[in-house]
């Protein structure tokens, strides 16, 4: 087919600036009111760019984030709980994912359905229950509590996603490994998990974002300042009112950042294997 | 082909059947409709309709006929439906009923019988309309006999009756005569003239019939000469000339002066659409199909049922059906448009599309029953016998145990114990008052012993009345108190997941499909740009939109404040967006925009990818344009691709909660989780909160298992 005219590649290229524009929009907002060192409580005139360039407002929540905890606190909480969450959606949902792709059993049907129907809960379908639950093992306030409930979220999807990788994965090597005398196990553990690693990988991380960025659910469970995360405290700052803009921002924009480079630099490991959970 | 039209010819037992089936049903709407007349309280507006047939009452006993020409009370309705309640209350002694502006509240008193016969002559109309309707389709006519609004309005002195009846005419006479010839089809357009000489909206029949009419005569696209253009828009013309001539016969109004009263007369509701007590209403733009959705919620006692709700459910579900009459779905369609557009949301206007809503709503219960017929015919077919495991499979269930254990163990405490406890805590009253109690084992207890009949439940209405410091037993009275009190926000659910995953469906579209063109440059640089918004946490997603469109201090306000003077709508617009639904529905829908387009991107990338280009060059090679291509080549060998991913956006949309929590909309913008949310954490009526949860539980279910079954239908695909 003909190559582009100039005059199409420049329609083109307008076409993409635009839709690019509108993705950074939100962003540059956020980025401006962090990067603003004039702004003492809330943004009162309009500014494209910030109106005393300053890194020292990172500097300020850095030191002091929350009441009783420090940015690396807050952060602490954060991973602890959303690596716990993930790790436990995937270490508990493995075998059983594999048993959903390799085994033939009664209630698989059934099973499947309501593995994809768990996965598209809202994040706020089980708190009622949860709430009682955890409220009566004592672990309602605590950032262990926090993990139960995150896993409980992330658990079905996770399940979904790793069955789908073991499916992808060919049934001849597990043979050929349990003719040469492997044990069901050996086969699991040896072959087919390194296999399906990197899916497996991609639901650790969809659990873990979706831990890492929940504060409503939190907000309901925990009460105790120490117990925070760091998406709960930016929360806690922006309900509770008279914390400066660009303070919320600049925690934000903390928080955002090794997510965003982590998602960007395993961008082509991620989207190869983006699942889109058809049933087949 | 010919034997099975033989079978089906109604003989003359299924058409007697079928006229008495009829005759029931109108007689079942009759009786309905006359306790109506004498029950219902008087409503708005129902004094201006009655002056206006009084006034041609007194004028006919004066023998004055060329009076009629010059009175119309109300005049920007049409005169017919008036003049019809003139012509009933001739025969009675003369009554007045004093001039009050339109937007006063309902009169006080009218005088008796006159309001009671014009009633009556309404509630006839009505009657009529059923009966014709049942003729058609039995079902579809019960369902308008009993629909509540079609009651309402029908049987109080109001515009609706003869319009409801004729429009109908309009359709069911163009259907008959698409078959039987020329004289129904004038049959029509003279139905058509009467319905404008009543009421100019239920003309949407009309534009719906001649959307059907020149879609389905329109000439084929190698054969466009003008004879057979004009071959193609000349009986619809003529349809229209007959109604237009109709119409200026009927509404006799309009003989001393046609062009300035008819001018006056529909220029009056654009213009009223501006006033201030309509905008001052500030309804969202999908208020009338909300309406849809419920039953009539004033004087309950006067309905003796309220299945409307299930009517319109059954509607949407035969809206998709691939068999039914397309006539029919224009109809809903059309209307549905009109009325999503059109500013003024009075609950009446409802009745210009009941009965498209009813015959959809019917076709769809006759597909079912032929479904289980068939299911019931083939019983002993595998096919249809349910899914029992084989015991080898049981045997498969004992061996693949030790690899589930893990998973069920975990999903039984934090999944499956938690979706039980949520049903049973959703039979309760629980509350923050009794929270001691139910964390100890007290819903539990009231569950056990309401199920067990050892305690009666308390009513639902009891809940939040008084705080308890005890769970009580409340039975499934809560549930359906939620299921019925959710309907602004299912309403709001359906619109606003449609909208959503429509506007990133059409963006991620455009985007990948400008990605994919050969020659565009930089697509790796913009490809890693797009996908910015997926790698950003939903929460910062939210947040920062919340920072541009805080009404006070956000940056859009900030950015039009300077042009407050110049442009006051503007400013307005952008400090008191969460005043307006729609507003705040189009800002709401922007950041939801930002947030999906790029999945849908990814997706449709992904399927652009895997079409071969060898398909575009043959295409290419043949004359076809850019547009061809894609309506031809690509969008077909895209969309079934494009289906999962869809469903997923639909169903994210449908959850969608973190937007609605940071951005805070004005109500009744908001999701299923969002109210739930709001439930728990600031009413603290944990009952009512699992209840709603339950609801979204089971609407997640319904939509998996159309999904599976569609995509099994569809593509034979199994859980291989």
């Amino acid at each position: 087919m003909h190559r582009l005219s100039a005059s199409r590649q420049a329609l083109c290229q307008a076409a993409l600036l635009l839709v690019g524009i509108f993705v950074l929009l939100p962003l540059w907002s956020l980025s401006r009111l962090a990067l603003d060192g004039a702004i003492k409580s809330v943004p009162t005139a309009f500014m494209l760019w910030p109106q005393q360039p300053t890194l020292g407002v990172f500097g300020q929540v850095w030191q002091r984030a929350s009441q009783s905890l420090s940015f690396l606190g807050l952060l602490a909480n954060s991973l602890w709980v959303s690596c716990l969450a993930a790790g436990l959606s995937v270490v508990m949902g493995a075998s059983t994912a594999y048993a959903f792709a390799r085994l033939r059993f009664a209630g698989r049907r059934v099973g499947l359905l309501s593995l994809l129907v768990g996965a598209f809960l809202p994040p706020v379908a089980l708190m009622t229950p949860l709430y009682l639950i955890l409220e009566s093992l004592h672990l309602r306030d605590s950032t262990f509590g926090l993990v139960l409930v995150y896993a409980a979220f992330s658990l079905p999807f996770c399940i979904w996603n790793m069955r789908a990788a073991f499916q992808a994965a060919p049934r001849e090597l597990e043979e050929a490994a349990a003719l040469d005398g492997a044990t069901p196990l050996g086969c699991f553990l040896r072959v087919a998990l390194p296999l399906a690693l990197p899916a497996i990988g991609t639901a650790a991380l969809v659990a873990f974002l979706g831990a890492y960025s929940e504060f409503a659910v939190g907000w309901l469970f925990v009460e105790n300042g120490r117990d925070v995360t760091l998406a709960m405290a930016i929360w806690g700052m922006r309900t509770m009112g008279g914390v400066p803009w660009s303070q919320i921002a600049a925690m934000a924009i903390l928080m955002t950042l090794p997510v965003t480079a982590v998602f960007l630099v395993l961008r082509k490991a991620l989207f190869d294997r983006m699942a889109f959970g058809s049933p087949e | 082909m010919s034997t099975v039209n033989v079978v089906n010819a109604p003989s003359w037992r299924r058409r007697a059947l079928r006229i008495a089936a009829a005759l029931a049903v109108a007689a079942l709407a009759a009786i309905l409709r006359l306790r109506a007349v004498a029950l219902l309280p008087i409503d708005y507006d129902e004094d201006d309709y009655l002056r206006g047939g009084l006034e041609y009452a007194a004028a006919i006993q004066r023998g004055d006929w060329a009076a009629l020409t010059q009175l119309n009370y109300r005049p920007e309705h049409p005169a017919l439906h008036k003049l019809a309640y003139g012509l009933a209350l001739a025969p009675f002694p003369p009554a007045t009923v004093p001039d009050r502006p339109t937007t006063a509240a309902p009169a006080p008193s009218l005088p008796q019988p006159h309001l009671y016969v014009a009633r009556l002559v309404s509630a006839f109309f009505g009657t009529l309309q059923v009966l014709v309707l049942a003729l058609i389709s039995p079902v579809a006519g019960l369902f308008l006999a009993i629909s509540t609004w079609a009651i309402k309005y029908t049987s109080q002195a109001m515009l609706e009756g003869i319009p409801s009846f004729t429009s109908l005419l309009v359709v069911a006479c163009y259907a008959r005569g698409r078959i039987r010839g020329w004289r129904w089809l004038a049959l029509s357009g003279a139905a058509l003239g009467l319905t404008a000489a009543s009421k100019y909206l239920y003309c949407v029949a009309g534009a719906a019939v001649a959307v059907h009419w020149l879609a389905s005569t329109a000439p084929r696209r190698g054969a466009r000469s003008k004879v057979a253009l004009w071959r193609w828009l000349r009986p619809v013309l003529l349809w229209a000339v007959l109604a237009v001539a109709v119409f200026a016969a009927a509404d006799p109004y309009l003989w001393p002066d046609p062009v300035g009263r008819l001018r006056d007369s529909v220029f009056f509701h654009p213009y009223y659409t501006q006033s201030q007590a309509v905008q001052s209403l500030n309804m969202p733009f999908w208020q009338t199909l909300a309406l849809l959705f419920s039953s009539v919620p004033w004087h309950r006692s006067v309905f003796l049922v309220a299945l409307d709700p299930l009517v319109t459910l059954l509607a949407a579900i035969g809206l998709f059906g691939r068999k039914e009459p397309r006539l029919w779905v224009t109809w809903l369609v059309v209307a549905a448009a009109f009325l999503l557009v059109w500013p003024t949301k009075w609950p009446q206007y409802l009745l210009c599309l009941l009965a498209p809503v009813c015959y959809l709503g019917a076709a769809a219960l006759a597909r079912w029953v032929a479904m289980l017929e068939r299911a019931w015919a083939a019983r002993g077919d595998w096919h249809w016998r349910p899914a029992w495991p084989s015991s080898a499979s049981w045997i498969g269930l004992r061996r693949a145990l030790p690899w589930l254990i893990p998973g069920l163990a975990a999903a039984g405490l934090l999944l499956i114990y938690p979706m039980i406890y949520q049903f049973a805590i959703s039979l309760t009253d629980l509350q923050a008052t009794s929270i001691r109690d139910g964390v100890t084992g007290g819903v539990w207890r009231e569950v056990w012993l309401g199920l067990t009949g050892q305690v009666s439940p308390v009513t639902p209405s009891a809940l939040g009345h008084g705080p308890a410091t005890r769970v009580h037993y409340a039975g499934p009275g809560l549930l359906a108190q939620v299921l019925l009190s959710i309907d602004e926000v299912l309403a709001f659910e359906i619109v606003w997941t449609v909208l959503a995953v429509g506007t990133q469906a059409a963006l991620g579209l455009g985007v990948a499909l400008l990605l994919n063109r050969r020659g565009v440059r930089f697509t790796g640089w913009w490809r890693t740009l797009y996908i910015l918004p997926w790698a950003v946490p939903e929460f910062v997603a939210a947040l920062s939109w919340s920072h541009i469109l805080e009404p006070r201090f956000g940056w859009l306000r900030l950015a039009t404040a300077p042009w407050a003077q110049q442009a006051p709508a503007l400013a307005r617009a952008s400090a008191g967006w969460m005043a307006r639904t729609d507003q705040a529905l189009l800002l709401l829908l922007m950041a939801a925009l930002w947030y999906g387009f790029p999945f849908m991107c990814l997706a449709a990338s992904a399927g652009l990818r895997m079409i071969p280009h060898e398909l575009h060059e043959a295409a290419w090679m043949d004359g076809a344009g850019a547009w061809t291509r894609f309506r031809y080549v690509t969008w077909p060998l895209l969309a079934p691709l494009l289906v999962p991913a869809l469903l997923i956006r639909a169903i994210g949309a449908f959850n969608q909660f973190y937007l609605f929590v940071v951005l805070r909309p004005p109500h009744p913008l908001a999701t299923l989780a969002t109210i739930s949310y709001t439930q728990f954490a600031s009413n603290r009526q944990y009952a009512v909160s699992a209840a709603i949860n339950t609801v979204t539980v089971a609407i997640l279910l319904g939509l998996v298992l159309w999904f599976e079954h569609k995509s099994r239908a569809s593509e034979g695909l199994t859980y291989a």
